[in-house]
């Protein structure tokens, strides 16, 4: 291996792509973001409760009145705090007609069984959806506690059981450390590094997608074989993932940098108490993620790359390694909840899926150091793998011109048979 | 002086023989044209002397050294050829020398001459794709000889080109013949090959058919016919065994063994009055048909 000619590929590829309108938008992205929020955080610091108010009501009922036909004879006399969003109707007939001239938006129907079955009827225009809402809303649910008990307890106790729970995050993490204190914690201990994890996730696609492209440039442009009469095949693309791996490091260290900006000018600006923002355990295996998952990737993509005859090509057979990467991110919603579920901990066991899961994992709970050790090994053992198949490929690829080889002739390459003309 | 050596050569891809035991060599200097119908193997040979493949069998020696060792003194430009078309035009060819192993002043001194000569000067800082078709042709010419090499490959250079770049490419490689360079150049196109060359080899499926100095080829491959402007042509000349009269001339072919010159002196002898005589010459052109239908033919009997 000639290193010099390494170099000489490495610096070719990262001065070429670090001037890319995509890659520069794409670094742009998380300081703006961060810039964005932190002035949008200062503008309404003061008006946190109003914003959160705001934000409530976006998911409750919405600003219409509801409409109440009550025959269990506990909601006849609206309270003056509920008399400007519920409006009280004689019979069924009355409030339907009022729903018709969207008086209300939704009705109420309170059967004299109430007390006994609960049973309410929630009448509404067209979807079925507005009756979820009503079930689930915080001002419904306070209305019928509050009239239910009216007159009959402490007006304190009637309060607190028509709002019981302001909820504040605090989680203690198995060193004892207390993460996620005040309103801006959880925002800092969780969100922010899972969304840093989703990018770093993110700039491995893009990098090796930079290298996916690179390559099938150079072969669609034909200048590859110059290129290959100048330097080795496994040189070229060492230096060109050596090369992209540092544009896409280029990328994380500018993200990375920014949110510890961001999270430091919170606390100058936004006086937060205990911006966490990343713990170091956090960062660091997302960095060794972050290498293990891009070189795996980019080999793999080379060889793919090489293979393709145009550019749209390689990219249609790149997909299938796409599809590897997106299904820990079907999963995410279900992560959020259990970070260490069964299926999230076999697919960290997976070299195509194991980078992804581990670095959206990491940040969302305490994974355990058996799947922490066990998916590094994995990727270490895969990574020489990929590069036997990956040389393989990019070897061979590179000089079949004008088709795409089939499955049978892949297999061929493989086994070694020798090259083609 | 020997520069490349190619001994017994064997490449084969699967079952089929690309490269069968070829052999030959290229002298220091000389512009050595490597010729075949497609398929023949030749670009398969010069991949293998590029060390972009490696041989089955057989030996190849660049400048003395195997081909991998002597890349920086070997320039490539290859029949499926191009350039980094979103690049500028000089960062194309700085890059390119680099990859050869030169320094990065030097490449970009080297590299303004050259544009100097093709007259692109002016485009150095263009991106590629913004190029005529004509212009990206001498700068692919150029991007292959930036690093200085000694010995230059040119597969079908004046493939695509119109006749006006045709010539320029012409004097281009006859200019680098001056300077000492070695060049063996591919081509279909016989004319510039016979212009050209000073040696050939003629390969047909992967085998040398035709190899040694162009004149003797030519030489030795001359029909037994000449070409004779008199007033009539007497029916007892020695030799002559068809007479065809063509454009106040006449074709005269010969029976195997007999001599053009016992024609001319019988020609003298009879007092007749000779305006011109010559032994028909023959293109490259018809000694690569004849031979390579000549060897499918041998194959078909065979068959």
């Amino acid at each position: 291996m000639d290193w010099r000619k390494v170099w000489v590929v490495a610096r070719h590829e990262y001065l070429t792509n670090v001037r890319r309108a995509g890659f520069i938008i794409m670094t742009a992205i998380v300081p703006v973001l961060g810039i964005v929020v932190l002035l949008f955080g200062a503008f309404f610091a003061g008006q946190a409760r109003q914003l959160g108010a705001f934000f409530e009501k976006q998911f409750d009922v919405g600003d219409k009145a509801i409409g109440v036909v009550d025959e269990s004879g506990y909601f006849s006399h609206i309270l003056p705090a509920y008399q400007a969003d519920f409006v009280p109707y004689g019979s069924e007939g009355e409030a339907e007609a009022a729903l018709e001239t969207e008086e209300v938006s939704k009705v109420l129907i309170i059967g004299e069984d109430y007390l006994e079955t609960g049973r309410v009827v929630v009448m509404s225009m067209g979807s079925g959806f507005g009756s979820a809402v009503v079930s689930d809303s915080a001002t419904v649910r306070a209305f019928f506690v509050d009239h239910l008990l009216v007159g009959q307890v402490d007006p304190a106790l009637q309060e607190r059981a028509a709002d019981p729970m302001d909820v504040e995050s605090r989680v203690i993490s198995s060193g004892g450390e207390t993460q996620g204190e005040g309103p801006w914690g959880f925002v800092f201990t969780f969100v922010v590094p899972y969304f840093l994890a989703i990018f770093l996730v993110m700039s491995i696609f893009v990098s090796s997608g930079y290298l996916l492209q690179s390559v099938s440039e150079e072969k669609e442009s034909r200048v590859v074989e110059i290129v290959v009469s100048s330097v080795r095949p496994v040189e070229l693309m060492t230096g060109k993932v050596a090369g992209l791996g540092a544009l896409g490091l280029t990328q994380v260290l500018v993200w990375v940098i920014s949110v510890m900006a961001f999270s430091g000018g919170a606390v100058a600006l936004l006086a937060v108490a205990g911006a966490v923002s990343i713990p170091a355990r956090v960062l660091i295996l997302g960095v060794v993620y972050y290498l293990l998952g891009y070189v795996l990737y980019a080999i793999l993509m080379a060889g793919v790359g090489a293979l393709g005859s145009t550019a749209q090509e390689s990219q249609q057979l790149a997909g299938i390694f796409s599809f590897f990467a997106a299904v820990p991110y079907m999963l995410s919603s279900f992560l959020f909840t259990n970070p260490n579920m069964l299926i999230a901990r076999i697919l960290s066991f997976f070299p195509l899926t194991a980078p992804t899961m581990m670095m959206l994992r990491l940040p969302l709970a305490e994974v355990p150091w058996v799947d922490v050790a066990g998916s590094i090994v994995v990727l270490l053992l895969s990574i020489p793998a990929a590069l036997w198949v990956g040389a393989k490929l990019f070897r061979v690829g590179l000089l079949i011109y004008g088709k795409r080889p089939t499955l049978r002739e892949i297999w061929w390459i493989l086994r070694g048979d020798g090259e083609r003309g | 002086m020997m520069i490349i050596q190619v001994q017994d050569l064997v490449k084969r891809y699967g079952d089929f023989v690309a490269v069968d035991h070829l052999s030959f060599e290229v002298d220091r200097g000389e512009i050595f044209g490597l010729l075949g119908p497609n398929g023949a193997g030749k670009t398969t040979t010069i991949r293998v002397i590029m060390d972009i493949l490696q041989p089955d069998a057989g030996s190849v020696t660049v400048l003395g050294q195997p081909p991998g060792r002597a890349k920086a003194q070997v320039g490539y430009l290859p029949e499926e050829r191009g350039l980094y078309r979103k690049l500028k035009v000089m960062d194309n060819l700085v890059y390119l020398a680099e990859l050869k192993g030169m320094s990065r002043p030097a490449a970009r001194e080297r590299a303004t001459g050259l544009l100097e000569r093709i007259q692109l000067e002016d485009w150095a800082s263009r991106k590629v794709k913004d190029l005529s078709q004509g212009m990206q042709q001498r700068l692919q010419l150029i991007a292959s000889l930036v690093h200085d090499p000694e010995v230059l490959f040119l597969d079908e250079p004046f493939q695509g080109l119109d006749p006006i770049n045709v010539e320029r490419v012409k004097g281009f490689v006859a200019g680098l013949h001056q300077e000492g360079k070695t060049i063996v150049l591919s081509s279909h196109q016989m004319n510039l090959v016979e212009a050209l060359c000073d040696r050939i080899l003629l390969i047909n499926r992967g085998q040398a058919v035709l190899y040694g100095p162009l004149a003797e080829i030519k030489r030795e491959h001359a029909p037994n016919a000449i070409r004779v402007r008199v007033s009539h042509v007497p029916t007892d000349l020695p030799g002559v065994v068809e007479v065809e009269p063509d454009d106040g001339a006449f074709n005269l072919a010969l029976a195997e063994g007999a001599s053009p010159q016992e024609v001319l002196r019988a020609l003298v002898d009879r007092d007749m009055q000779v305006q011109s005589f010559e032994v028909s010459p023959v293109p490259l052109e018809d000694i690569f048909v004849a031979v390579v239908s000549g060897e499918e033919e041998e194959d078909d009997g065979l068959a």
